[in-house]
């Protein structure tokens, strides 16, 4: 179950974030013939991150804290310490501006500037903050890891 | 293509957006510093992580329908937006290095 639930947390964190790659190259191209495309691509991005937030949300709360504690006790804690700590509270940036995605591509993106400078930054930030959560998680797995091997 | 203005709805969740990403780091760095307040944020979930959560996505909906009614320059709306992404993931990042 926990298993399940970690890498279920992590695929679709993923998912969102290739998504929101997805809108942002759409938004670049932004003609009507992919407007209805991109706002495909933007529920996407929306309805993974929620999925990840509820996955990860529950493994946080019931497993996490006996890989916490293993990682405070062994040589990496700053697994814990910084880049969990940082990407817990760093993910409710990633879900606002993956929320926020749905609701500004129903802009007509191909004759309105603003709306597509709008949707190239939230879907740009989306992707950079994604690629970042998932780096700390490689870190914090990293960190269970050295702490179980010295055991 | 035309600099037209954005929707009501879009401007309002936008800045939405970019008040509850300040807001919600603000949160993580003050119920690390207050101890009673991150109980009190346990109390009302059984985690204060869940409660900051809801509380993030309650914020932003809740500010999005308010702020339909407001009228902010889409550009400045852009900045306002990247600003404060870019001030939350390094005012976490250095918060939890020096805390």
């Amino acid at each position: 179950m926990a298993d399940v639930l970690l890498l279920a947390h992590a695929a679709l964190g993923v998912l969102g974030s290739i998504a929101a790659v997805w809108v942002f190259v759409e938004a670049l191209n932004a003609r009507p013939e992919n407007a209805e495309r991109t706002r495909i691509a933007a529920m996407l991005a929306a309805v993974p991150m929620i999925g990840a937030w509820i996955c990860g949300g529950y493994w946080y709360v019931h497993f996490y804290p006996r890989e916490k504690a293993l990682i405070l006790a062994g040589p990496w804690p700053f697994a814990h310490n910084l880049f969990m700590e940082t990407k817990e509270h760093l993910f409710f940036v990633t879900l606002i501006l993956a929320l926020l995605l749905p609701i500004v591509v129903r802009e007509p993106l191909y004759s309105n500037a603003a709306a597509r400078k709008m949707v190239l930054s939230v879907a740009g930030l989306i992707g950079l903050t994604g690629l970042a959560l998932e780096g700390a998680g490689a870190v914090i797995d990293h960190g269970v890891k050295v702490a179980l091997l010295k055991r | 293509m035309n600099a037209a203005r954005l929707s009501p709805t879009t401007s309002g969740f936008a800045l939405a957006a970019a008040v509850t990403v300040l807001f919600s780091t603000v949160v993580a760095c003050v119920k690390d510093a207050n101890a009673p307040f991150k109980a009190f944020m346990k109390s009302l979930t059984d985690h204060d992580w869940t409660t900051q959560g809801l509380a993030d996505v309650l914020l932003f909906v809740t500010l999005g329908l308010i702020f339909t009614r407001l009228k902010v320059a889409p550009g400045h709306l852009t900045a306002i937006l990247i600003a404060s992404v870019v001030a939350a993931s390094l005012g976490l990042g250095l918060w939890y290095a020096l805390y």
